[in-house]
């Protein structure tokens, strides 16, 4: 009998986004499962469960080391945030800087997030699209990569926290700052696609810098 | 219920003979990953152990992890069984339920 040949992009997923000691083991099951009477759908399935059980099994299990990430992650930002206002103004001409505001936090916070992009960024500059979304690329890139160093036993888990944790403070900030405009003003659309660059760029950044999308070798324990 | 699969399963204890075995039992669809999850978690209070076996080719040649139960698993199986008994006795028939 011909075996049939497992489904490609979720087995990449798995080995790339799975973390922790019985990843290879879990890939075994499944192919094995796979061969005898799964589907395609199925297979998906797991994996697509498989990742956030592994995540949060690992961090479950390596919680200091989680938080540690966290921390060095979210501090490594903010070294950028700060630098980045310093910059900007002699490419954008107007000048741009974050407004803190001690009376209202979360509109800072928000002020802080977006401040790479701007609300008057417009993508089809050069400056602009190399300012929103190249450069934060790269500086997170530069974050992913130091966190991943730092926790090497670790790496996926760590990585994908941190990405994982810029990415919902992203949404949970933008759906606080479009319920606030009101009516819903044009270039709130504008700004949308522009954010959603610059947060897609960030998360691939820590991805790319992480080392996830690198093949690993897989190391068994005999 | 994952340490009376093992039980069940005896020497053949690995993540997809435990996921049918699951499977079969509850009815519904067990994430092969949740498995481990759980078994990871009583292998750290010591109710299981396990080993790694050997690679297949149908597996990619993955090797498996097989887990057996220890003393300490067999333990709490038995108190568990006997709390469950000690529950359900003296319990009013439930409805529909032949005396």
């Amino acid at each position: 009998m011909t075996p049939k040949q497992i489904p490609r992009i979720p087995t990449w997923m798995l080995k790339h986004f799975g973390c922790g000691p019985n990843n290879d083991v879990v890939l075994g099951d499944l192919a094995e499962h796979y061969q005898l009477n799964g589907s395609s759908l199925w297979f998906w399935r797991q994996v697509l469960k498989a990742i956030p059980v592994s995540l949060f099994n690992e961090v479950r299990a390596h919680k200091g080391i989680a938080a540690r990430s966290l921390l060095m992650g979210w501090g490594l930002w903010a070294l950028f945030i700060s630098i980045f206002p310093l910059i900007t103004p002699y490419f954008f001409g107007g000048g741009f800087g974050v407004y803190i505001e001690r009376q209202d936090p979360m509109g800072t916070l928000w002020a802080v997030l977006s401040a790479p992009v701007g609300v008057q960024v417009i993508l089809g500059r050069p400056f602009s699209f190399v300012f929103a979304i190249v450069l934060p690329l790269f500086i997170w890139t530069m974050c992913g990569w130091l966190v991943a160093r730092f926790h090497r036993g670790q790496q996926t888990g760590v990585v994908l926290l941190f990405a994982g944790s810029i990415l919902l403070s992203y949404m949970l900030l933008f759906g606080r700052f479009v319920f606030t405009v009101r009516p819903p003003a044009p270039w709130l659309y504008a700004f949308s696609g522009q954010f959603a660059a610059y947060a897609v760029a960030s998360v691939l950044g820590i991805i790319l810098g992480g080392g996830l999308l690198r093949d690993r070798l897989t190391i068994v324990n005999s | 219920m994952l340490l009376l699969a093992l039980l069940r399963l005896g020497e053949d204890a690995y993540g997809v003979t435990i996921a049918q075995e699951l499977e079969e039992q509850t009815g519904r669809e067990v994430v092969v990953a949740s498995v481990y999850a759980t078994l990871d978690r009583l292998q750290e209070r010591g109710l299981v152990a396990s080993s790694l076996g050997d690679s297949t080719p149908e597996r990619g040649g993955r090797a498996k992890r097989y887990f057996r139960i220890t003393g300490a698993g067999l333990r709490e199986v038995r108190d568990a069984r006997k709390s469950l008994m000690n529950l359900w006795e003296g319990l009013p028939h439930l409805k529909g339920e032949k005396a």
